[in-house]
């Protein structure tokens, strides 16, 4: 979230897609020096440079399995830029927390403190068991307060020592220049109690799904940021946004600049500040949105101001 | 077949030269007047200087480099993934430790580095040599269990790279793990493994691609590969981290460890680390004097004292630091990490005065 003129406009954060992306191939006559499959990094790479370029506050890096690891993609694109937050999607089953710690430290390092953790707790049994978890259930909500409990500590404090159910550490605390960093925002999500408690204990922006009732969670998680989870097809008019959606089969936020705008300020009102829009194709709809929207949400502001 | 040369980058920060230990590059001590690269004022960071390491160890004749990892240095993969996009032919050798991550992890983050970096993802698997610093990192595991938990690791690691995998074992339990399909069928990393115990050992027989030894007295180091060779199956290629400090002349080379030397603090240490314990009784009751650690012609014993990490390295000119390294060659040894603070530059000098006179099949 941005404060600006002494309003808040609401912060926009572009989500990665998981797959890879491949160009069709040319006619054979047709002269192509381009090597034979792309590297991750170009094509995502690609899309964060848009966000960046066309002044998206955050870029979003789903976990996903299908997809390319999230802190290998994030490094590169904190690297490609200057401005952006990247956050990271991943589950606490990945490694240590002291080690997760540790990376990020680094990462904070390069990027000058432009990481954020998106922590996923619930995972689908064949998935977390295809990663190698076998935690069920409450536990897994046990592990991660534990986790980032940890992880925080080890970033805090010079000497620290836990015991827990999962974890334990003596004497832990990063060293010099890797202490010091900003501790990567925590993104969590969810509506069971489990993850309404640990939003309040650990999360610094809270993300709904549109469908989440927003007004009774927010009442339970006073003092963190709001976040939304919001798939946006935005165009010139409402018919041409229509459109669009039907050819693709779009659900989700749709219409025109003012109204997707409208609608977002709405959601500001109720306390939303960071949106985490979803949306295809990435660049071009990145810099849609930069070119379209984000003027729309910062004019609001300068009134408010 | 051809020797595979690495020079190291400074994961720890990079000092000036040995004279003065102390890092002024990375940002890794306080600010002072001349410190380069710490994050501040300028926004250039130690991934910046490291980026400049790596294209200028690329360019000097280098096939990649070692991204060691410590307690106190930057992460590894961390910086991989930072520089994946900047160098074109450059080997990331990233070092870890397998109780830190889980294999399902660190198989999806190399496959996706090596999609990135066109495969130039090797590993250096590290396993002891922790001590306190294993509980430092949460890790209870002690030492000859971390050579049985390595093993298992990295046959994990193998399983879901080649997908559709499940395993219960006593350190891990998969079901069904593989790689998504964009990921599928890059080359597995090579492996450079460390460790001097009877457990590592026995581990680098099963897994090593290279057995990787810090550098010892010659006679010592062909009699410890002689153990990998007897406990291997198939025999891995060998691999010899050194640092080198060459000069045009010989006076100039130990010119510059005397002052080192000088102004050097006596005493470190390294844990459990089997390995640190044999470098140190190499040097067992050696004199005040710095050349009393030079315990084979060019072979010195004190570069700990001077800087963070071995005891071992070659000191001498550029032919006799290049005879030295034929010397092991002909020993049977397969690769080279190099190194030489500071990192940059050495790279530089090494490449241009060192390399150049390696021969293949001669031992002076």
């Amino acid at each position: 979230m941005n404060v600006r003129g002494g309003g808040i406009t609401p912060a926009v954060h572009i989500t990665l897609p998981a797959g890879g992306w491949r160009p069709p191939a040319l006619p054979g006559f047709v002269t192509d020096p381009r090597p034979e499959a792309p590297g991750p990094l170009d094509h995502l790479g690609r899309i964060g440079r848009a966000a960046e370029l066309a002044g998206l506050d955050g870029v979003l890096v789903p976990f996903d399995p299908a997809g390319q690891d999230t802190f290998v993609v994030a490094a590169g694109l904190l690297r490609r830029s200057r401005h952006v937050r990247v956050a990271a999607g991943f589950h606490a089953g990945i490694a240590t927390p002291v080690y997760a710690a540790k990376l990020s430290a680094s990462l904070q390092r390069f990027s000058g403190d432009r990481l954020d953790w998106r922590l996923t707790v619930d995972l689908d049994t064949r998935t977390a068991r295809s990663q190698g978890d076998f935690l069920e259930g409450p536990d897994r909500y046990a592990r991660a307060e534990e986790f980032l409990t940890v992880a925080k500590g080890v970033w805090h404090e010079g000497e620290f020592t836990f015991e827990g159910r999962f974890y334990q550490v003596l004497g832990g605390g990063l060293p010099f220049p890797l202490s010091g960093r900003v501790f990567p925002r925590v993104h969590l999500s969810g509506t069971s109690p489990e993850a309404v408690a640990l939003s309040a204990r650990h999360a610094d922006v809270h993300v709904f799904s549109p469908d989440d009732d927003i007004e009774s969670l927010i009442d339970r998680l006073p003092g963190v940021a709001y976040g939304l989870r919001l798939p946006v097809l935005a165009r010139e008019d409402d018919g041409e946004a229509r459109t669009a959606a039907g050819r693709i089969g779009f659900s989700g936020l749709t219409g025109s600049y003012e109204a997707v705008a409208d609608a977002i300020r709405g959601y500001a009102r109720r306390g939303v500040s960071e949106f985490f829009v979803e949306t295809a194709p990435h660049v071009e709809e990145t810099y849609r949105l930069g070119e379209h929207l984000l003027p729309l949400l910062a004019k609001e502001t300068h009134h408010v101001g | 077949m051809s020797v595979d040369i690495y020079w190291r980058i400074a994961m720890e920060g990079d000092q000036r030269s040995l004279r003065r230990k102390g890092a002024s590059r990375g940002g890794f001590a306080p600010e002072v007047p001349g410190a380069l690269a710490p994050g501040g004022r300028d926004d250039y960071t130690h991934a910046d200087y490291m980026a400049q390491v790596a294209r200028a160890s690329e360019a000097a004749g280098f096939v990649g480099g070692l991204l060691p990892s410590f307690p106190h240095t930057d992460d590894p993969w961390a910086a991989a993934a930072t520089l994946a996009g900047e160098t074109s032919t450059y080997r990331f050798m990233v070092a870890f430790q397998p109780g830190f991550l889980h294999p399902v992890k660190a198989a999806h983050m190399s496959a996706t580095l090596q999609r990135a970096t066109g495969g130039r993802v090797v590993y250096n698997i590290i396993s002891g040599g922790g001590g306190p610093q294993q509980l430092w990192w949460g890790d209870r595991v002690d030492h000859d269990d971390r050579y049985a938990r390595t093993s298992e690791f990295l046959d994990v690691l193998k399983g879901v790279w080649r997908g559709d995998f499940t395993h219960k074992g006593r350190f891990y339990q998969v079901e069904d793990a593989g790689l998504p399909e964009s990921l599928t069928g890059l080359p597995f990393p090579q492996v450079y493994f460390s460790g001097s115990s009877p457990a590592a050992i026995a581990a680098a027989g099963r897994h090593a691609d290279y057995y990787l030894s810090w550098l010892e007295p010659f006679e010592a180091l062909a009699e410890k590969f002689g153990q990998v060779r007897a406990h291997s199956v198939t025999p891995p290629k060998f691999a010899v981290r050194i640092d080198v400090l060459a000069r045009e002349t010989e006076e100039e080379a130990w010119e510059e460890i005397r002052r080192g030397w000088t102004s050097a603090a006596r005493g470190t240490g390294a844990g459990d680390s089997v390995g640190w314990r044999r470098s140190q009784s190499f040097v067992a009751g050696a004199g005040d004097d710095h050349r009393d650690l030079e315990v084979q012609p060019n072979v010195w014993g004190g570069f700990d004292r001077l800087r963070a990490g071995p005891a071992f390295g070659l000191v001498g000119d550029y032919r006799q630091v290049a005879a030295r390294l034929n010397e092991l060659i002909a020993l049977g040894v397969d690769a080279f990490i190099l190194a030489g603070v500071p990192h940059l530059e050495e790279a530089l000098r090494v490449g241009e005065h060192v390399l150049p006179l390696l021969t293949k099949g001669t031992s002076k």
